[in-house]
């Protein structure tokens, strides 16, 4: 809310002044003193018993991918009909997660929402540790890992060439090309924090490694006008590709005969559901580490209460989504689809029909009352109940939806090994590992960027010009 | 196929050398003389010159290992992880060419049954069979079982040296004892009991004739566990003498089965009658009808046009009603039969509607009815059958004189011989009894006083183990035999060397009989040739009737008396006792225990139950409800002081009351059948009029549940329009059958074919749902097996499969059959998903799979609307060592871990008569190219062809009204095309007759 103090002779009405964004003083000094010199405190022990938490889940994670490798997938419980089940369930619902990150930091950032400043940089993060997670999967799902290069269209003397008509392969470019996209978006925006920290740190090991990272920083104005551009550029790079990732993930889906995967409904319904799960997971993980890391006044309840309204935004649209599903198989007189919906609410599986419309679609209402969005007990529940209905949403998707398809002759219940549980445990394992390690040895907040924000960077800023 | 050559030992210190290193022996060049060639490579040089060995391998081993790694690398084509070596016949044994099949026709015995067949061989090894063309019953036709027995030739479970007391010695010694056993029971006067399967074969029963000249007192007795007991004691009752019974269903327009399962895929001469009949060739020809009153769901009475579930027990009384209100009718009474004594009355089972148009069908239909008997039905059902027949006058059921088979009641006497003492030696060959044989302590007590028993199989089974001697035999296809068959006499020849140190049976008692003082031949080859030279080959040579696999005859029609008098003799129908009425038959796959270590049969589903690897107890509807049972659950299973803990299945159809359970399973021995299912031999009565039928038993919940290895969990169509079924009233009158779905659009450019399009052609009212196509596919196409537990997990591998659906009530459902596999679409929707192509269309219209190109991400599977694609979700292959690989076709790749697979069309036939074809310069004829299913189908309901060949017997089958396609609404444009199944009901008192 820019607004230009000449041209408004007369005061702005409280009521439209964007209220501040940290709270209490800070001073770009501060910041830098409570942001960048985190890393080089001594972690607390309960660091350490975290991070042992999430090791030991990582490990069971490896060794039953690494069970998985020596056995074949007849480790897991996928079978027929069933063909995919956890392996594509796991990867859909991680890269879902990362996409709050990317909506935050970029297209957030396109709209000018400043509020995204304090947040985008741990979002971005949990998005390239998100899309890492995910990655797993394709690769390890497939039944001769150790040929899934092959999915990669590369020059080869057997004149071979991958299928571009398969929603697969379109996977392929649309994942990598998110990470690496994410991974230069968060990077560069580290750049100056990095340099910062260079210049700030005591440790000559931490010296050099954040000296390599800077890539020769000095803040000289036209590395700023560089930087700027460039953030600029990513950021339009990257907001296409939060519609684009999870709409061509739904293709996996949509482009199917499978009934019940067979709709149109799926690119905005998943990318819907991304954000949706995605700023759960941010809100999880937000509140810890505003709790943990003293960042009371830097993320403050404001943040939260503005991704708890995005929440309930998505779970609306959510519920719309599952409505028009139900809508389609009665409108379309399709009797495939039709008995597939009924399987969500009243078969075998219809628990996880419920447990996904509990969770996605009545729960995150509380999100109406201000006293839920403000109160950690209640967002928290809203947030990890989100975040099981997702997986769940793409359980029923995948599994409801295989389990019985066109001939009955062929249809069969599922049923998950321990491996398949070891495996997600594995990932969350690695996904807050990863939180962890990030949050201990980078500055989780853009200090940069929330510097343009602070109540005295702005000298036109209603009020605030001394 | 992996050929280990043994690792190189240490170099010794060389005699020649060619650098100082190599002289002084430096490791270096120690190494690098060791790396210098590959290993297998170093030449074998040193023992020509008396040199100590370099390699570790002498000329001598080295050539032969080359030998047997040709061929064997020959046996597997190409196996992706081992390396072998491949190096052409020096010497190239005379009719093998390497790469082209040789078919020999044999024959194949089992019970009274005989498969003639056409063994085909590749390099040497039988891998495949299929029915004897030539043969005038079957017609190019044979039965699963007989399909799969080409794997007991390579059942690494197969002795391979005689043992005597668990120690391996040779055949010397072997016969040594033997000879000198029987010299002394001859001497002494002592008899000798002789347990043998039955004989069908004319030079076997000569020379059991011969033997017996040698050996007077020899006692034989032909036992067949599964041919039924009752059977044999009601031909023996009606007919004074046992009695082969062959049904001629192509003179039937009426059919009646009490209980008789002709349709299950044992009789292919039936079954092609049976689909010639229901084929429909035309409008005005009706087909026939089936009726069927019966206790367990039979694969028959999934079939029928009327179906009415009757207790087994009831059969009889049923039967006898039917007689007497045919005989009021007029139909002649046989002489002597007085019916009033019999046990009758109100036919309560069937609906008295029903029950008039039945009577009223036989009676018109006259000399073209036939009542036929399930085997192991009581011998009163049997005696009314038989009666029923004869009143009908019957053309349809062929009665021939047949060799007598042991019932139980032969059994007890010898197993109290025995007990007593009686016996000096006794010879068990080619029979389990200490399996089979109801009472197994006894039996187990008795044997034991035996002062020398000898056995002789294939493979050591629980008899085995209470012998001191034990023989291996010679596999069948190892093996000169002959048999006689209606139309022909049928020869079967050894079609491979023999694999190990073994010997036929008929050699062994040729042996005997040379040690007993007469020697008619020095082999049975010999004295076989010698008798068809005399006996049977009239003018013919016998490498002619080798290569035709029989010498035809004619059909000798001796009439058999039936005599009236012995219907009162039928009373001893089952005894309507407390509580449930078990009924003990054959399974599908062990039959009566002798296939229980083949896999492929185990993993085939039982036609009705869909259960694979087990023998649960099947429970009706009503029983199950009223005991609170759910599927899987354990039950215990009491008879007279035996009790069984299985699982149970509910299966619908099956009368209230009944029980059924199949035998054969439960063995003890074999590396396959151990602990596969459960012993139901020890519930078999000692009676042998109701052996198989046993009233008193009791049922109740055990407690747990057994996770069941069945391949379909869901049995009905939802309403779904995927197996099309008419009566021939809604086909005469309004055909419609026929509704077309508009062409979907595609995006994608269409599907051309330039040459060819090949297509398939399912006629569901000639498919009766044997399983046939199953056994033949996974035989042609090196199908793995998975094992129960996959199964339950719905991982089995099959390439076809039979979808078996109930429509309608439970308690008597209407059944339909549809086999299903691949329907290479030509808008495959697992072709575009693939992300590396490794499934796509030929130019020829099939869908192919590129195994080296798949990675297994299983997206085709999930996309395939039919769900016949097979992934291998872990190494179903890799655990196979000699001798199992041997079964492997090698036209066809073995699939490893991660691999999605399905039916190719037979895509290596095709490609075999194309290029035959084209060798010829000519083009491929219709019906030259055939898939092993079209092969396998006994009733013919599976046809294949090139649908761009106008004239070809599909394209006029594609447009027949009963036409239509599976699931055409999916937009897929499968290539195969269905043709409604047909019944045949009786339409509101309409006789279509």
């Amino acid at each position: 809310m820019r607004t230009d103090a000449s041209v408004h002779a007369v005061p702005i009405p409280e009521g439209l002044l964007e209220p501040a964004l940290t709270v209490g003083k800070v001073t770009p000094g501060s910041l830098d003193d409570q942001v960048l010199a985190f890393p080089e405190t001594k972690p607390p022990k309960q660091w350490y018993l975290a991070l042992a938490v999430t090791l030991t889940a990582l490990g069971i994670g490896l060794a039953c991918i690494g069970y998985t490798f020596t056995t074949g997938i007849g480790a897991w419980g996928n079978s027929s009909p069933v063909f995919w089940a956890f392996d594509i369930i796991n990867f859909v619902f991680w890269v879902g997660i990362g996409h709050a990150g990317t909506l935050i930091s970029a297209i957030l950032f396109l709209f000018r929402k400043r509020w995204r400043n304090a947040i985008a940089r741990f979002a971005e993060a949990m998005t390239i540790f998100a899309v890492m997670c995910a990655v797993i999967f394709p690769l390890i799902h497939v039944g001769r890992p150790w040929l899934a290069y092959w999915l990669f269209p590369y020059p080869n003397e057997r004149a071979l060439w991958t299928n571009f008509r398969s929603p697969l392969l379109w996977d392929v470019f649309a994942v990598n090309t998110y990470f690496s996209v994410s991974l230069m978006f968060w990077y560069l925006g580290l750049i100056p924090d990095i340099a910062s920290m260079r210049d700030r740190t005591t440790s000559k090991l931490r010296k050099t490694i954040y000296t390599v990272l800077a890539l020769g920083w000095r803040g000289a104005a036209s590395h700023w006008q560089h930087y700027e551009k460039a953030y600029l550029l990513l950021a339009g790079l990257a907001t296409g590709l939060v519609l684009s990732v999870h709409s061509v993930v739904s293709f996996d889906f949509a482009t199917s005969v499978v009934p019940g995967w067979h709709m149109t409904i799926f690119p905005p319904y998943f990318v819907a559901g991304a954000i949706f799960a995605g700023f759960s997971m941010v809100v999880i993980v937000l509140v810890v580490v505003r709790e943990t890391m003293q960042l009371k006044n830097l993320i403050t309840m404001r943040h939260l209460d503005v991704m708890n309204k995005v929440i309930l935004a998505m779970s609306c649209i959510m519920g719309y989504s599952y409505m028009m599903e139900g809508f389609t198989a009665w409108y379309s007189m399709n009797e495939y689809l039709h008995h597939g919906f009924m399987n969500i609410i009243t078969g075998t599986y219809g628990w996880a029909g419920w447990i996904t419309i509990s969770c996605n679609i009545f729960i995150p209402q509380l999100l109406w009352f201000k006293k839920c969005r403000s109160s950690y007990f209640w967002m928290i529940l809203v947030a990890i109940g989100v975040t099981i209905g997702m997986w769940f949403e793409r359980f029923v998707i995948i599994v409801i939806s295989l389990h019985q398809d066109y001939l009955p002759s062929a249809w069969r219940i599922y049923k998950p090994t321990m491996v398949d549980f070891g495996i997600l445990l594995g990932t969350f394992g690695l996904f807050f590992t990863l939180v962890l390690i990030f949050a201990r040895v980078l500055p989780v907040i853009a200090t940069t960027e929330v510097k343009a924000i602070l109540p005295d960077a702005q000298p036109s800023h209603g009020g605030s010009h001394e | 196929m992996k050929t280990r050559l043994p690792d190189h030992g240490p170099v010794e210190a060389p005699r020649f050398w060619r650098t100082l290193e190599e002289r002084v022996e430096t490791p270096e060049a120690r190494q690098a003389a060791h790396d210098e060639f590959l290993p297998g490579a170093v030449p074998a040089y040193d023992d020509v010159h008396g040199l100590p060995p370099q390699s570790g391998v002498s000329r001598r081993d080295f050539l032969g290992l080359v030998s047997a790694a040709a061929a064997l690398a020959a046996t597997v084509g190409c196996d992706r992880k081992g390396q072998g070596t491949v190096v052409p016949y020096t010497k190239r044994p005379v009719e093998v060419t390497p790469g082209v099949a040789n078919y020999y026709a044999s024959a194949f015995q089992e019970g009274r049954r005989v498969y003639p067949v056409l063994v085909k061989t590749r390099e040497g090894r039988p891998i495949h069979l299929t029915g004897n063309d030539e043969h005038p019953g079957v017609r190019g036709k044979t039965s699963p079982r007989a399909m799969a027995d080409v794997l007991r030739l390579y059942d690494p479970d197969r002795l391979r040296a005689p043992k005597a007391e668990g120690r391996t010695l040779g055949w010397t010694e072997a016969e040594a004892r033997l000879h000198g056993a029987l010299q002394a029971a001859k001497a002494a006067g002592k008899p000798v009991l002789l347990l043998s399967g039955a004989v069908v074969s004319p030079t076997r029963k000569a020379l059991l004739a011969d033997l017996k000249a040698a050996l007077p007192t020899l006692e034989h007795l032909a036992y067949e566990p599964a041919a039924g007991d009752a059977a044999e004691e009601a031909a023996r009752a009606s007919y004074g003498q046992s009695v082969a019974i062959q049904p001629r269903l192509a003179k039937a327009k009426v059919i009646l089965s009490l209980g008789a399962d002709f349709l299950n895929g044992e009789d292919p001469e039936t079954l092609a009658a049976w689909g010639a009949q229901r084929r429909l060739k035309s409008a005005k020809e009706p087909i026939n009808r089936l009726w069927v009153l019966e206790g367990p769901l039979t694969l028959t009475g999934t079939n029928a046009d009327h179906r009415y579930p009757v207790a087994p027990s009831r059969l009889a009384a049923l039967a006898f009603t039917l007689a007497r209100e045919l005989a009021a009718k007029g139909l002649p009474l046989p002489a002597g039969a007085n019916l009033s004594a019999l046990p009758g009355g109100a036919p309560a089972d069937v609906p008295t509607q029903a029950w008039a148009s039945l009577v009223k069908d036989l009676q018109h239909a006259g000399r073209n009815a036939v009542v036929l008997c399930g085997a192991q039905m009581p011998a009163a059902a049997h005696q009314a059958a038989h009666l029923l027949n004869a009143m009908l006058g019957s053309e349809a059921v062929a009665l021939s004189p047949a060799e007598p088979l042991a019932t139980t009641r032969d059994l007890e006497a010898a197993v109290q011989g025995m007990a007593a003492g009686r016996y000096a030696a006794a010879i068990f060959w080619d029979v389990n009894p200490a399996f089979t044989y109801a009472r197994a302590a006894a039996w187990k007590e008795a044997v034991a006083k035996v002062p020398l028993r000898t056995w002789i199989g294939l493979m050591e089974d629980e008899t085995a183990a209470q012998c001191q001697l034990v023989l291996p035999e010679n596999h069948w296809l190892e093996s000169w035999g002959d048999y006689a068959t209606p139309g022909a006499t049928v020869l079967q020849q050894p079609t491979v060397g023999t694999l190990y140190d073994t010997r036929q049976g008929e050699d062994v008692l040729l042996g005997l009989l040379k040690a007993l003082g007469s020697a008619p031949a020095a082999d049975y080859h010999t004295y076989l040739r010698a008798r068809w030279e005399k006996a049977v080959l009239q003018g013919g040579t016998f490498e002619q009737a080798l290569h035709d696999g029989l010498v035809k005859v004619e059909a000798k029609t001796a009439a058999l008396a039936f005599r009236g008098a012995s219907v009162a003799s039928a009373e001893r129908a089952a005894k309507g006792a407390e509580g449930f009425e078990l009924v003990l038959f054959p399974g599908f796959a062990p039959h009566d225990g002798r296939h229980a270590n083949n896999s492929w049969l185990q993993e085939t589903p039982d036609p009705i139950s869909k259960m694979t690897w087990d023998n649960p107890v099947a429970v009706s509807v009503q029983d199950a409800q009223a005991l609170g049972i759910q599927e899987g659950d354990f039950v215990t299973l009491t008879l007279e002081g035996t009790t069984l803990r299985l699982p149970a299945v509910i299966q619908p159809g099956q009368a209230k009351g009944v029980l059924a359970l199949a035998l054969g399973y439960g063995r003890t021995t074999g590396g396959v059948a151990k602990g596969v299912g459960a012993n139901a031999y020890p519930l078999l009565g000692l009676d042998p009029a109701t052996a198989n039928v046993r009233p008193g038993a009791r049922l109740a919940k055990a407690g747990g549940r057994k996770e069941l290895s069945r391949t379909q969990s869901h049995h009905r169509m939802e309403g779904r329009d995927i197996v099309r079924s008419l009566t021939m009233d809604e086909f005469l009158h309004h055909p419609q059958g026929h509704h077309h779905q508009p062409e979907l659009v595609t995006l994608y450019e269409e599907q051309k074919f330039p040459d060819h399009k090949w297509g398939m052609v399912i006629d569901l009212a000639a498919c009766v749902g044997c399983s046939a196509c199953v056994v033949a596919c996974q035989s042609e196409n090196n199908v793995p097996v998975v094992g129960p537990e996959q199964v339950a997990k719905g991982r089995e591998m099959h390439w076809i499969r039979i979808d078996r659906y109930y429509e309608g009530e439970l308690e008597n459902p209407k059944v339909v059959h549809q086999p299903m596999l691949c329907q290479h679409c030509d808008s495959a929707p697992c072709e575009n998903v693939c992300p590396v192509n490794a499934t796509n269309h030929s130019p020829d219209g099939l869908n192919q799979m590129a195994y080296n190109r798949c990675v297994g991400t299983r997206y085709c599977a999930n996309n395939c609307p039919y769900k016949v694609r097979r992934f291998n979700f872990l190494e179903y292959t890799a655990y196979k060592t000699e001798p199992e690989t041997l079964a492997y076709n090698p036209e066809v790749t073995v699939r490893p871990r991660g691999v999605m697979e399905k039916c190719s069309f037979c895509v290596q036939r095709i490609n075999d008569v194309k290029i035959r074809a084209k060798g010829e310069g000519r083009s491929i004829l219709d019906g030259e190219v055939t898939t092993a299913c079209m092969a396998g189908c006994p009733s013919d309901a599976i046809v294949f062809g090139d649908l761009k060949d106008p004239k070809s017997r599909i394209a006029q089958l594609v447009t027949a009204t009963r036409a239509y396609k599976v699931l055409e609404e999916v937009g897929a444009k499968p290539a195969i095309t269905y043709l409604a199944d047909l019944k045949n009901p009786v339409e509101g008192g309409h006789h279509a007759n």
